[in-house]
């Protein structure tokens, strides 16, 4: 094959590539993804790492 | 999370010694030829290769893959499973790294920027970039968290697009080459992608994480991010063109690539909200916590060097700065001064909490923060005013070509010293990470900080 036929078939992975992308913006959107974004942003912290504690310090400080 | 992560973080240490050293070398051959001129395979040629190899498949993908894979974890929530596969590809990747430097050392360099590693490892590091690729999958599939975080989305965006960067470059450039300019084309494509659709959505993710999660505040605005996130995913691939303004292109190919480098804008300023609003007012956290101080400045790095490359990425700019120092010194401010720093954050974030262990010294860590900071300070400086200048007088017909490079060689001499201020504080780096990893049995000191381990996290 030659490299034409590559850039053939790169252009239809690419298609297909963007495709998903497509679709995993449609499927975020379904799924509630683009809702509650306050909650989202919070759901980094729980019980253990609560919200407003600091987390990192240098060693020997508090 | 604890053996492959530790693996990574070992690995990524020691590639980047590997590439701080070949960096000072090729720095010095470049005002000084002859210094260690009598070895073959320590030509300039091949160190600076060898130089950006061990610096980019080395310490970066390393680092990402620690760093990632890690954040991907603790966000997934779930029971870590198929800790053997990273190990396994992480060994396949460093072998494939380390015969790919020996092959430039020896002379079968590609000819071709970023792809320089003879192809011969192409496929042991295919395979061991699908290992982890899978587990990225595996991991995300079986999440226990319900909302998907934003640094979740730039981790598996970074894990699709790479294979996918990779992969079209190898088969278009080396593989089956494509007819003159496209390989060009597809070289810069490529060689642009591996920095914003791989180590940026990677270095964001991190920074992300840490900044809200550090200071104990949720990101500022979790809508601005997605917004960051889409248009990235938009934008960011079609600026590659940018390297080869006023190139043997068609033209309407350089304007897309110009148009899409500015519209950048978008992401890099949404992102530079985000984090500033979400760090302001709590400043004394910044400087309380090591992991910020790298991230912060990382963080403000990226606009900075975004937006100036925004400004390189137009005909009247690129006309002046194209094929001079600047160029370089614009690639070592993305990816030192906002990548390598938001991993270096990270690491210190990650490694006390992998093995229930403080940092022994804060002084290591104080002089790491500092000389990198320096460093790179004076190595953009240096490289940007030099380079510009070098181009102002190039298109000057009046300046001879060889007084044009006489003039640039104090500018390469102040780049060399910045280049062992780097060199020292990765040494500092490397000192407190081997002094954590080996040194400390038997001194669990985690008292006074919050324990982070329970079952609902990964380890």
């Amino acid at each position: 094959m030659d490299w034409y036929s590559y850039i053939i078939i790169g252009f239809i992975l690419a298609g297909l590539f963007f495709a998903s992308a497509l679709y995993a913006f449609h499927w975020a959107s379904k799924n509630g993804q683009f809702h509650e974004l306050e909650k989202g942003a919070s759901s980094i912290f729980d019980d253990e790492e609560p919200l407003g504690k600091q987390t990192d310090f240098f060693p020997g400080h508090k | 999370m604890k053996w492959p992560a530790l693996f990574f973080i070992i690995s990524a240490t020691l590639w980047l010694l590997a590439g701080t050293a070949l960096g000072l070398i090729s720095s010095y051959k470049m005002h000084d030829p002859n210094f260690l001129g009598n070895w073959e395979w320590l030509t300039f040629g091949r160190t600076r290769s060898a130089h950006l190899n061990a610096v980019m498949y080395g310490w970066c993908n390393n680092a990402i893959f620690a760093v990632g894979l890690w954040i991907m974890a603790r966000l997934c929530r779930t029971e870590i499973r198929h800790l053997g596969l990273l190990i396994v590809a992480g060994v396949f990747w460093n072998i494939a790294v380390t015969i790919g430097i020996g092959g430039i050392f020896i002379g079968d360099m590609t000819s071709v920027e970023w792809l320089e590693m003879p192809t011969y490892i192409t496929p042991l590091l295919a395979i061991a970039y699908a290992l982890i690729g899978v587990w990225g999958i595996i991991a995300f599939r079986y999440r226990q968290s319900e909302h998907i975080y934003i640094s979740q989305w730039y981790i598996l965006g970074a894990l699709f697009w790479f294979p996918w960067i990779y992969s079209v470059a190898q088969i278009m450039i080396l593989f089956e080459p494509a007819r003159g300019t496209v390989q060009s084309l597809t070289n810069w494509w490529f060689a642009h992608n591996v920095l914003g659709l791989w180590l940026t959505p990677m270095a964001l993710a991190a920074a992300y994480y840490f900044i809200p999660k550090v200071i104990g505040r949720p990101i500022h605005s979790y809508y601005l991010s997605i917004l960051g996130f889409w248009t990235l995913a938009l934008f960011y691939n079609w600026a590659g063109v940018h390297h080869i303004v006023g190139g043997p292109v068609p033209a309407w190919v350089i304007s897309s690539g110009i148009v899409a480098s500015v519209m950048m804008v978008i992401p890099v300023i949404v992102t530079a909200i985000n984090h500033h609003m979400t760090a302001i007012g709590h400043f004394r956290q910044v400087i309380e916590s090591p992991t910020l101080r790298f991230v912060v400045f990382g963080a403000m790095s990226y606009t900075l060097v975004s937006f100036i490359g925004s400004t390189m990425s137009l005909r009247s700019v690129s006309e002046i700065s194209h094929f001079t120092h600047l160029t370089v010194g614009h690639a070592h401010h993305g990816v030192y001064a906002f990548f390598t720093m938001i991993m270096f954050g990270s690491i210190y974030f990650i490694l006390p909490r992998l093995l229930y262990r403080e940092w022994p010294s804060k002084f290591l860590i104080t002089c790491h923060f500092w000389f990198a900071a320096l460093g790179i300070t004076i190595m953009i400086v240096t490289l940007h005013v030099g380079g510009w200048i070098q181009g102002l007088e190039m298109n000057n017909p009046e300046i001879p070509f060889i007084e044009v490079m006489k003039g640039t060689v104090p500018w390469l001499k102040a780049r060399t010293i910045s280049g062992f201020f780097l060199a020292i504080a990765h040494i500092a780096f490397a000192i407190n990470v081997f002094w954590i990893v080996f040194f400390r049995q038997g001194q669990e000191d985690v008292v006074g900080t919050p324990t982070l381990f329970s079952s609902k996290q990964a380890r």
